[in-house]
């Protein structure tokens, strides 16, 4: 990329920003868009003396294998293009093959023998420096304006293919490992999931394949700050899993928990246009054992539109059931066992450089007692839109807005509305630099006092994956 | 010794193999609408919804099957491909933007490869008359063989592309006046890296590229350059080849 297209795509993303800005929030400091774009501006500025090699991408696992660039399968890592969910829904497998036992294959008699580099791969997402900035509260107790400096701590050692056609595997190093069986009675019928997995993978939103990370920050005060999307949260303040560990009211959960124990099946037995999935979950915090002997049940629907003109827009909608999958400790009541349940809706519109999508979620607990839902709001709500435009090459802007109303503990409800914006510049297809600034647009008085005295948060890092 | 290459014209009927029947065609559509319409689209012009991705505002885009500018041939410069081309990068797939779909049966291949020649009336109106082909043994890459290839490099300029040192940073394209048929800017291939090379690596498969040129990007035929007996075509490959050996001992 040359110096001229480097300053064109710096002020287009100074002018975006501004735009951004002075549409939405009026009344903030304009130092904070200067920060940001300066930030941008160093970033790009140091970036384009490195000297990029375009045809020269390193790339990951399956990348590896297939001898393709990783753009072939996401938008932008680590989102997944139309092609990319088929691969993943076909058990990392070509769509439309069976391939699991050929490619990446040695054969020496009737042993075949996987080329390690084709199965092992590394990941690892850093801020670098994030800023907090909160607002002035109790100087011994609230929290506190921090700046934090990050080390590439947040590392994972990731497995993944295929063991012979339609056997796949997935196993990382922090919380994940399933085995996948295949295209069963017929071509995309049915694919199971065996192990510890994400329910929504195949969901028009999925949890893991976020743009901007999930954060958590300690800023001093009683709990954490967690920046993650609203529709995904667990969003009822006081609530406990069943060992009785309190839940971070932010904590992707349920449906879109970033992994839990379980078995899940699903296909399109009748063409592209339509899949299906239903699985079975331990529960909340539950690994392979189950403290309450009951299980959380799944259902998701998705139609699809996938044809021609650079266009595919897909809709999904989930209900989820829990058994006894969670416990409550609001103020002045006992604990007590609670079902809770999610119903869900998320679609996305690709076009171009174009990425939108987004997801709405409604939370519900039932079986409390009458005393208990005098302090405890049972239902709450969560949507987040995401806008991704890939700007050039190497450039991806993103902007991300949350909304959480949250329920539980009547005295602490989340309440609360959260801008991101964040541009990811790739140097090569798999290592990304970031900077990002969120914004909360809420005063969200009744929440919890990290979350109320929140302002805006300025992150910088690094992504990539081997 | 008379070693020259042979640049022979042989009227060709396509591939006995290639079984046109509604059936097949009918068998070949549905591997089309599980496997490639993703990139290729439904209507085979080569937007498919995942096609604006891998390589976002620079070439190349999936092939559009409308138009009868392929890349991968054995074929004239201008012509359409022979089926065997078509199978052998389907099978082989593009280093960098098309996976490989050996994972198909033969059938399978042959089935999608009748139903994308639908995509094109060219298929159905033009023989392809015109096969290159490559009738002498590769020569023993010798020093001498390398510098006159490197001779050659020169001469037929294409370093102007290439860049002196290969790597695919010469003048043209620096200057950013390169872009393929779809008028997307389009990278010079890095002649030092020889497994990114999109129609094989093979002593052949580079005798062909040269030959053939690739329709539709700016690597041009030399066909004519290489037609005479005391030019031969291994010098220029052994050259290439000694490109990647040199970087990657
Ligand atoms: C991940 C995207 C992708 C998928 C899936 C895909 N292709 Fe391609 N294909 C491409 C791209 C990109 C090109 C152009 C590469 C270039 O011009 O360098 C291409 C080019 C081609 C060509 C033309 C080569 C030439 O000589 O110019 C053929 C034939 C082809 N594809 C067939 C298929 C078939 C058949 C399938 C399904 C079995 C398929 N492709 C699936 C991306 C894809
Ligand atoms: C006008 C510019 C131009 C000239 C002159 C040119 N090339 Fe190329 N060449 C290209 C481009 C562009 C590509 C990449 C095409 C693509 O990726 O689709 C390419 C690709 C190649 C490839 C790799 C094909 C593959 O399999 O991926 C080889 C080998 C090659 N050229 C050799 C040569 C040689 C040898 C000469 C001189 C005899 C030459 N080129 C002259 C533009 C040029």
């Amino acid at each position: 990329m040359d110096a001229d297209s480097l300053t064109r795509n710096l002020l287009r993303c100074v002018r975006i920003l501004r735009e951004v800005r002075v549409s939405l929030l009026p009344n903030v400091s304009f130092l904070l868009t200067r920060l940001i774009c300066a930030a941008i501006a160093v970033a790009i500025g140091v970036l384009s003396t490195v000297s990029v090699v375009p045809d020269a991408d390193a790339i990951p696992a399956f990348a590896r294998k297939y001898n393709v660039t990783c753009t072939v399968c996401h938008t932008r890592e680590p989102r997944l293009n139309t092609f990319g969910e088929r691969f993943l829904e076909n058990g990392y497998q070509m769509p439309g093959t069976e391939d699991g036992g050929i490619v990446g294959k040695k054969k020496l008699g009737d042993v075949t023998l996987p080329d390690v580099t084709d199965y092992l791969a590394f990941r690892m997402r850093a801020n670098a420096v994030s800023m907090f900035n909160v607002d002035e509260q109790d100087a011994d107790t609230g929290p506190k304006d921090r700046t934090l400096l990050g080390s590439p701590r947040n590392f994972t050692l990731l497995g993944a293919g295929t063991i012979t056609n339609n056997v796949g595997f997935f196993a990382d190093t922090s919380d994940r490992a399933v085995i996948t069986l295949n295209n069963l009675g017929m071509h995309n019928l049915a694919h199971l999931r065996i192990g510890e997995f994400d329910p929504s993978a195949f969901y028009s939103h999925s949890t893991r394949r976020q743009q901007l990370g999930i954060v958590t920050a300690k800023l001093g005060g009683a709990s954490s700050l967690m920046l993650a999307p609203a529709a995904f949260a667990a969003k009822f303040s006081g609530l406990h899993d069943r060992h009785g560990a309190l839940i971070d009211p932010s904590t992707p959960s349920l449906f879109n928990t970033e992994s839990e124990v379980g078995i899940d099946i699903h296909g399109r037995p009748f063409g592209d246009w339509f899949l299906y999935q239903v699985g079975v979950l331990n529960g909340e915090g539950e690994g392979t054992s189950d403290s309450n002997n009951s299980k959380d049940w799944y259902v998701m629907g998705r139609l699809d539109w996938a044809q021609s003109n650079l266009f595919s827009a897909n809709i999904s909608g989930f209900s989820y059931m829990g058994t006894n999958n969670a416990t409550i400790a609001a103020a002045g009541a006992p604990g007590h066992d609670a079902d809770w349940n999610r119903y869900g809706v998320a679609a996305t519109i690709r076009y171009q450089m174009f990425d939108v999508y987004g997801s709405y979620t409604i939370d519900r607990i039932s079986g409390l007692s009458e005393a208990t839902e005098a302090v405890f709001d049972t239902s709450a709500s969560g949507l987040t839109l995401q806008a991704d435009v890939i700007v050039t090459d190497r450039l991806l802007m993103s902007a991300q807005y949350n909304n959480l109303d949250g329920g539980g503990d009547r005295s602490m409800r989340l309440r609360q509305s959260v801008l991101g914006l964040q541009a990811k510049y790739f140097l090569r297809s798999n290592i990304a630099i970031f900077v990002r600034n969120d914004l909360n647009l809420r005063s969200a008085e009744e929440s919890p006092p990290v979350h109320h005295a929140f302002r805006h948060a300025l992150l910088s890092g690094l992504a990539l994956v081997f | 010794m008379s070693l020259y290459l042979a640049i022979t014209c042989i009227a060709t009927s396509q591939a006995a193999k290639l079984d046109r029947s509604p059936e097949a065609l009918e068998k070949g559509a549905t591997i089309y609408h599980r496997a490639c319409i993703f990139c290729h689209g439904i209507a085979g012009k080569g937007d498919g919804p995942a096609a604006f991705f891998a390589s976002s505002y620079s070439a190349p885009r999936p092939k559009d099957f409308t138009r009868k500018d392929y890349k991968f041939r054995s074929t004239i410069s201008g012509e359409l491909p022979t089926d065997q081309d078509l199978f052998r990068t389907i099978t082989n797939g593009i280093p960098g933007y098309m996976p490989p779909f050996e994972g198909l049966t033969e059938t399978e291949r042959w089935n999608v490869i009748a139903y994308i020649k639908t995509f094109s009336p060219a298929f159905q109106t033009e023989h392809v008359n015109t096969l290159i082909t490559l009738e002498m043994p590769p020569r023993p890459a010798t020093s001498d063989s390398i510098a006159r290839g490197r001779m050659m490099y020169l001469e037929l300029e294409c370093h102007v592309c290439h860049g002196l040192d290969a790597t695919g940073h010469g003048p043209v394209h620096t200057q950013g006046d390169l872009k393929d048929n779809t008028g997307l800017p389009i990278q010079p291939t890095n002649l030092t890296n020889l497994p990114s090379f999109k129609n094989g690596a093979s002593p052949q498969d580079i005798a062909r590229t040269i030959l053939t040129g690739l329709d539709g990007a700016p690597m041009p035929s030399y066909a004519s350059a290489f037609s005479s007996p005391d030019t031969s075509i291994w010098h220029m490959v052994n050259y290439v080849l000694s490109l990647s050996t040199a970087t990657q001992p």
